[in-house]
């Protein structure tokens, strides 16, 4: 039994299931959209779903909103802005929300950014991959070079708050080439990078038939050379992956690592929501087509249960150990409404490891800690 | 008594023995065809697996001969592996004649001339039998000159059958009938029945399979084991058909089991000899030995918490496997577990696999090694199991190691390989005997040598052609020393090896580059050493991981995340720790993994 002082802040996420074509690496719920997407009826499920869920989270305002996918980009402007205006009715957003939208980088697409800025849309994450035509084209992407350059002027142009995405350790790649793809989205001067480390993910056309991608020593290298140019380029790193310039980390990932709620809605969609006295996780059918037939009738949870206390600690590490600074030490009572010294055996060992650093203020990963994140969790796992 | 045979079937792996032994049953209405399992003699799951008989059997028959007349025939099961030949020898001596089962397409092999010589020396009438005649690929003709020219025993009028089609089995018990003798004994004698083989019931305890020699055996009687002098009371006496049936005497001649109360296996050692208290026979019968383990390894759960729970299952195991030994051993590097001793590889394995399927057993084993006779500066000698018990290189006069002859047959064209191979291994030739097409190869061989990897290259040198047998010859002094592996400056007790000097430079370069490949990366570097006293003579570095994190993790779906974080951690559970090294199972077995170049 769990007792919370006060429910952590809340993030709205919706997905948007489909996808032009499946990349070959991607093992996120997307579906290749044969024909035309029913934006329709999806957005009116997405409603429906939102509708269901209020009781969960009553009276609860929402910090941020994500719109990710598949690709979001394909829904058309005004079912986008019919969505959020419902999202607005239905829900309090809180005063200068952060709501973002995953884009991909192609003509279509970047044709449709002024109007999802005047949709309500504030932030723009734009999964670019490569600037190289070659990587591009390895990496199963629709998009060119010379399209994702195009792109990142519009977006820039569009929002002041975009993020681009970019992949290293590209099958074929170089030192030269990895950092080369860094240097020119740093200088479209985007308020954020993500820069992330391509792995073979089970199920995946890759994993399947894995492309000769740099090895681990090779790879570390590109990570160094990274994360030392988006330093010097004034892009701080706060999480594995994620760099951005002062004032500009994305709020709504943030709220995942900082261990707080958030509501998923759509085909796949995680919900993470906190009671006085519980903690439940949720997830909603996969398949688009089941799910949009289930919405009506409930059957579109596809599972609930509530964490126990070794789930809570554990997943709590998980997520705020990535953070660079990790979390102040009475941030963990007030996620999980346990005690952190229910970790004390596991940190000693951690910090005997030089893996983890703790003082009165934070408890943090140490440079090495970071660099050895999946030994630094394990010692949370229990035996 | 002049109706009763005692045979056994001597025969290679494979050569079809159990099926001859269900066919010969099935005939003599032992079993009805709905109880009969695919092959009867053979009762453990494993054993069937691997085609192998482990424990002896017996069949207690009765068979209608083409005379007329009614013969009771006694069906004595003998292991068929070169680990096992003791028992061979005392089933062998329980017996009038044996059925020598040879493939009538692959030919005589090495187990089935070592087994047959043993019935040969004992006098047992051997009778032999080309079985699978069947197949396209037999060629009789040719078999039968190879049997004539290996064992040296006629065998113009084989027999000739396929124990799979039925064919000529018939025949096979006819040649029983007629040639083999009739057993010879004194019923008024005092008693002496042999123990062929013995194993423990959960319900009766001890049940001891005998051939009377002379005398009567009955319940109630009194009996004493003449080796270790314990007395017993018989409880029940009877056959086997192979289901067991009681009977009210066991008299000369006869074989059949007895059951007298007794606890453990150890008390009823297989060559024994059982006779009355009341009235002892004056002499044992001869051929009775204590089996001493050749082979050691240790024997440690994956998990330390497993200990207690393997000790348990191996005491089990020793409930029905007199020659398994085991004791507590620590070892620095593995924990908590046990030193064991074999008969041989072959028993090393049957009992790794049936801790594992049998008692669902996580082990980690160390590579086998043999026993060495130490003998110290001041005079005394010692026993050494376990390499990295060696005392210390000022304190030893002489290290002795066990020499084995080797028995080597194989077809002519694989002779080259498999000398330079026993070559490799330290072998003496000894003799190299010309029989048809096939090569009689003796060798005189260090154990040591062959417990490592000698069976698998010697199949790999003849392409699966060459069969082996081996016997203990002696201890020998030897220019032996200990090869320690070091991990990160920690000696790890348990990779300890002893090696001839010849070969240690070489043996410890192979292994600390075996090891580099078997250790994963960690986060630091890891330096492999091999060292002959302080003296390092091979090093090998595991370059540190660079990193090991996750590069995408969303808050939203982390379940999978968590699932891949749980199975590296599972994985790192198997290993075992050296220092702040993380060692897997494979890497103590390294030394079996080094190919040789």
């Amino acid at each position: 039994m769990i007792r919370l002082q006060q429910l952590p802040p809340l993030a709205l996420y919706v997905h948007i299931p489909w996808c032009v074509r499946k990349c070959p690496y991607c093992d996120f719920n997307s579906h290749e959209a044969r024909g035309e997407v029913p934006q329709q009826a999806y957005v009116a499920a997405l409603i429906q779903d939102l509708e269901q869920a209020l009781p969960l989270i009553w009276g609860r305002k929402v910090c941020s909103v994500f719109f990710g996918g598949g690709t979001p980009s394909l829904l058309a402007p005004e079912w986008l802005d019919h969505l959020l205006s419902r999202i607005r009715a239905l829900l309090p957003l809180a005063y200068g929300a952060e709501i973002t939208l995953e884009a991909n980088p192609g003509t279509v697409e970047a044709a449709r950014f002024a109007a999802f800025r005047d949709a309500g849309i504030n932030r723009l994450s734009l999964g670019i991959q490569s600037f190289d035509d070659h990587h591009l084209e390895a990496l199963g992407r629709i998009h060119d070079g010379a399209e994702a350059r195009r792109a990142v002027e519009r977006a820039c142009a569009a929002f002041d708050n975009v993020n681009l995405d970019l992949m290293y350790a590209l099958p074929g790649q170089s030192v030269a080439q990895a950092l080369s793809d860094i240097r020119i989205a740093i200088d479209h001067g985007p308020q954020h990078i993500s820069a992330y480390h391509l792995t073979i993910e089970p199920n995946t056309t890759f994993h399947h038939r894995p492309p000769p991608v740099p090895d681990e020593d090779a790879a570390s290298v590109m990570q160094d050379a990274i994360e030392a140019a988006l330093d010097a380029a004034g892009y701080r790193q706060y999480e594995i992956s994620a760099f951005a310039r002062t004032g500009r980390q994305c709020r709504h990932n943030l709220n995942y690592w900082q261990f707080g709620d958030y509501l998923g809605i759509g085909a796949g969609a995680h919900s993470k929501l906190s009671f006085p006295d519980r903690i439940l996780r949720q997830a909603r059918t996969k398949h688009p087509q089941a799910y949009l037939s289930g919405v009506g009738s409930g059957r579109h949870i596809e599972s609930e249960r509530p964490l126990t206390r070794q789930d809570l600690g554990f997943e709590f590490m998980m997520n705020a150990l990535r953070l660079t600074h990790g979390f102040p030490p009475r941030l963990f009572m007030e996620r999980t409404g346990l005690p952190i010294s229910m970790l004390e055996r596991a940190m000693a060992e951690a910090q005997e490891k030089g893996l983890l650093l703790r003082d009165h203020q934070r408890i943090a990963p140490t440079p090495l800690g970071r660099r050895f994140l999946n030994e630094l969790l394990q010692i949370f796992l229990d035996d | 008594m002049q109706d009763i045979r005692n045979f056994s079937i001597i025969a290679h792996i494979d050569h079809g023995k159990s099926t001859l032994a269900d066919r010969i049953i099935e005939l003599c209405g032992g079993l009805s065809e709905r109880e009969m399992a695919a092959q009867v003699l053979d009762s453990m799951e494993l054993e069937r697996e691997r085609g192998i008989t482990i424990k002896a059997q017996t069949a207690a028959l009765r068979y209608t001969a083409r005379d007329g007349q009614i013969y009771r025939l006694n069906l004595i099961d003998t292991p068929g592996h070169v680990d096992f030949s003791y028992e061979v020898s005392r089933s062998l001596a329980a017996c009038e004649g044996a059925l020598l089962v040879v493939d009538a397409s692959q030919g005589v092999e090495a187990q089935s001339v070592a087994n047959c010589y043993t019935a040969i020396e004992q006098g047992v009438e051997v009778v032999p039998v080309l079985n699978k005649i069947d197949l396209p690929s037999a060629d009789p003709e040719r078999v039968i000159q190879e049997i004539e020219d290996i064992i040296g025993v006629e065998a113009t009028n084989a027999v000739r059958c396929s124990a799979k089609t039925g064919e000529g089995v018939e025949e096979v018990l006819e040649a029983v009938v007629a040639r083999i003798p009739p057993p010879k004994g004194d019923p008024a004698a005092p008693l002496k029945a042999l123990i062929i083989d013995s194993w423990f019931d959960n319900y009766v305890g001890v049940v001891m399979l005998v051939r009377v020699v002379d005398g009567v055996l009955r319940p109630k009687d009194k009996i004493r084991l003449m080796a270790t002098g314990a007395q017993y009371l018989c409880e029940q006496v009877g056959v086997f058909t192979p289901k067991s049936q009681s009977r009210e005497a066991l008299s000369a001649g006869e074989v059949g089991f007895v059951i007298a109360g007794i606890k453990e296996l150890k008390n009823a050692r297989v060559g024994d000899t059982v006779t009355l208290a009341s009235n002892p026979a004056s002499a044992p019968l001869p051929g009775f030995k204590e089996i001493k383990p050749q082979v050691f390894a240790g024997l440690y759960p994956v998990e330390s918490n497993q200990y207690d729970a393997l000790r348990d299952a191996l005491e089990k195991l020793r409930l029905n496997d007199a020659s398994l030994q085991f004791e507590p051993e620590v070892s620095q590097a593995l924990g908590f577990g046990f030193r064991c001793g074999f008969l041989g590889l072959l028993h090393m394995e049957i009992v790794q696999e049936r801790l594992e399927r049998e008692y669902d057993m996580d082990i980690i084993t160390t590579a086998p090694t043999v026993v060495y006779e130490v003998k110290t500066k001041a005079g005394e000698v010692l026993r050494v199991e376990n390499p990295s018990r060696l005392p210390e290189p000022s304190r030893i006069e002489e290290i002795r190691e066990p020499i084995i002859t080797t028995t080597i047959l194989l077809p002519q064209e694989y002779v080259g390989p498999v000398m330079t191979l026993c070559n490799g291994k330290r072998g003496a030739q000894k003799n190299m005997q010309y029989m048809g097409r096939q090569v009689m190869l003796t060798y005189e061989m260090p154990l040591n040598e062959v417990v490592m990897d000698f069976f698998d290259k010697l199949k790999s040198a003849s392409r699966g052609y060459a069969s082996l047998d081996y016997e203990f010859l002696e201890f020998r002094p030897a220019d032996l020393v200990k090869l320690d592996i070091l991990v990160n400056g920690e000696r790890v007790d348990a990779l300890s090896l002893i090696v001839h000097r010849a070969n240690s430079v070489h043996r410890g370069r192979e292994l600390v580059a075996k090891m580099r490949e078997l250790i994963p990366r960690q986060m630091f570097d890891v330096a492999i050493q091999a060292a002959i006293g302080a003296n390092i003579i091979a090093r090998e570095t595991v370059k540190a991981m660079r990193k090991n994190v996750l590069a995408k993790c969303y808050g939203g779906d982390i379940t999978r995340k968590k699932k891949l974080l749980e199975k590296q951690k599972e994985g790192k559970k198997r290993m075992k720790q050296v220092g702040n090294v993380e060692i897997p199972q494979e890497a103590f077995l390294a030394i079996l993994k080094v190919e040789d170049k």
